[in-house]
């Protein structure tokens, strides 16, 4: 008798431990955490404003009408070209980065001088495997066989590291200026146009280069300058320069971007 | 769509149909993975619960001490899992069955032997617990993803039917809303199968274990069993003689 209620006792009552809060806590979170880097990443764009204003007058518009002409022909048949253009402004040190190239030719003069500067500074701890390359500099030849492959690795990433941000920066500016220059060259204001208006168009493009769409995301309260804003950007049509730009940097500021139309240059 | 086309605005703005998809697909991976670390702390707690009461069992402890601790353990609250319900279980049996003086040694070993066989079936079916329910996660939430897709796209279409002008950017969205709801049907099936596949398998290896202790346990009661009647029947002989 007693030893039955007693087995009943052990089986009635739930024994096993209710495990409830821990795995409820792990599955809300999980999926809050989901959600929040999904949306979070989704629409991050804290957008470039490209800003619009013609300064002076006409005669400046055809002088970088000139000169705007002069690099667009050229980077269209070589590729890397404009990559070697913005980087000796920042720096004159890192520019033999481009390590495809240059690194079984100029190997005596070139390869050697990157070293010391990118590497033996910033890095202390590895000396040893890169301080020997640095005595031997007539042997290199011999020891290049050796040293060149991680040299170069190592080089190329810190001269990218240390340029990347830099670079693709100016990349970014000189694509913003052109655009800018191109749609300048593109607006026709119309009479009602005022100096000190703004209107601001929202412009979506894809990597060919092409718009996809303009609107208006702030009127300048004119329409009819709104107008022309959006045919001047209709009107360029297509940017086919920033097919040039690496495809990171492509999202990162063309994919969809504002410009900004601000007469400033009129005389009343 | 003028704007950005946002995850967001992608669940919001689709169709009914599809909304209710995502909804299902979100408390399924929800519920998914509540079970899933669930059953792997269980799982944890039972492992640590069935190490320690091994060491114990085969430290040459006595056996009716040893229940009797597990009785102490049980009127504090504490769990009684795995093993060592499975050892009360017989115990108990075994004791209860001993006291009837009529019971010979075999019927005593078998009947603890079928009482410790209830016990281990009780645990597996608390070990297996929301094994199910993961199992038909992994199976049939790609497919329920995958309805809300084709239901999508065939609304998409259908819109397209009345355009004029069929261009990408038409049907784009509504295809681009409904691929999210198979995202989401693969997002909750493919841990739910993992996870699954890993508890099955540690099921097995707990009953095997199980199984293990069984034997061993009436192997050692069926000993006892036979000291006990030989003693039994000294007594009555020298009894009957005296």
């Amino acid at each position: 008798m007693n030893s039955n209620s007693a087995a009943s006792s052990i089986y009635a009552k739930p024994v096993v431990p209710r495990i409830v809060l821990r795995p409820a806590l792990a599955s809300v979170l999980l999926h809050g955490l989901l959600l929040f880097t999904l949306t979070a990443n989704w629409a991050d764009s804290t957008r470039d404003v490209i800003t619009v204003k013609p300064q002076p007058k006409v005669i400046n518009a055809r002088l970088v009408d000139a000169s705007e002409f002069k690099p667009k022909p050229k980077p269209k048949p070589v590729a890397p070209a404009p990559k070697p253009k913005p980087k000796p402004a920042p720096v004159a040190k890192p520019k033999p980065a481009p390590k495809p190239a240059p690194k079984p030719a100029p190997k005596p003069v070139v390869a050697a001088k990157p070293k010391p500067a990118p590497v033996a500074k910033p890095q202390p701890t590895p000396a040893p495997a890169k301080a020997e390359p640095e005595q031997p500099r007539m042997s290199q030849q011999e020891l290049a066989a050796l040293t060149r492959a991680d040299l170069a690795r190592a080089v190329a990433e810190e001269a990218s590291a240390a340029q990347a941000a830099a670079t693709s920066a100016e990349m970014a500016a000189s694509y913003a200026a052109l655009i800018q220059q191109t749609v300048i060259n593109y607006w026709s204001r119309p009479p009602s146009a005022r100096n000190g208006m703004e209107a601001l168009l929202s412009i979506q493009l894809i990597p060919t280069g092409e718009i996809v769409s303009v609107s208006v995301v702030k009127s300048s309260g004119n329409t009819a300058f709104d107008r022309s804003a959006i045919n001047a950007v209709e009107k360029a049509g297509s940017f086919p320069e920033l097919q040039n730009l690496p495809p990171r940097e492509f999202e990162k500021t063309f994919r969809r971007f504002s410009l900004l139309f601000r007469p400033e240059d009129l005389r009343y | 769509m003028e704007e950005q086309l946002s995850l967001i605005d992608l669940v919001l703005h689709a169709s009914f149909t599809v909304q209710l998809v995502m909804a299902l697909l979100l408390v399924a991976s929800m519920l998914s993975w509540y079970m899933i670390v669930q059953r792997f702390i269980y799982f944890r707690n039972a492992h640590d619960e069935m190490y320690q009461f091994e060491e114990r069992f085969w430290s040459g402890i006595d056996l009716a001490q040893l229940y009797r601790e597990g009785n102490e353990h049980a009127a504090e609250g504490h769990a009684m899992l795995g093993m060592e319900s499975i050892f009360r279980a017989g115990f108990k049996e075994f004791s209860r069955l001993a006291q009837q003086s009529d019971m010979d040694s075999e019927a005593l070993v078998e009947g603890s032997r079928r009482a410790m066989r209830v016990a281990m079936m009780r645990e597996e079916e608390r070990l297996e617990r929301h094994l199910a329910f993961l199992a038909s996660v992994g199976s049939t939430s790609p497919y329920i993803g995958l309805f809300g897709t084709v239901w999508g796209i065939m609304h998409s279409f259908r819109g397209l039917a009345n355009a004029t002008q069929a261009t990408l950017a038409t049907v784009a969205p509504g295809i681009s809303e409904a691929l999210v709801a198979t995202a989401m049907g693969l997002f909750a099936a493919i841990p739910a199968v993992l996870a699954y596949n890993r508890l099955a398998s540690k099921v097995e290896v707990f009953s095997n274990r199980y199984d293990t202790f069984v034997d061993e346990f009436s192997g050692i009661l069926s000993r006892q069993a036979y000291a006990l009647r030989s003693r039994e029947k000294k007594a009555g002989a020298a009894a009957g003689g005296r």
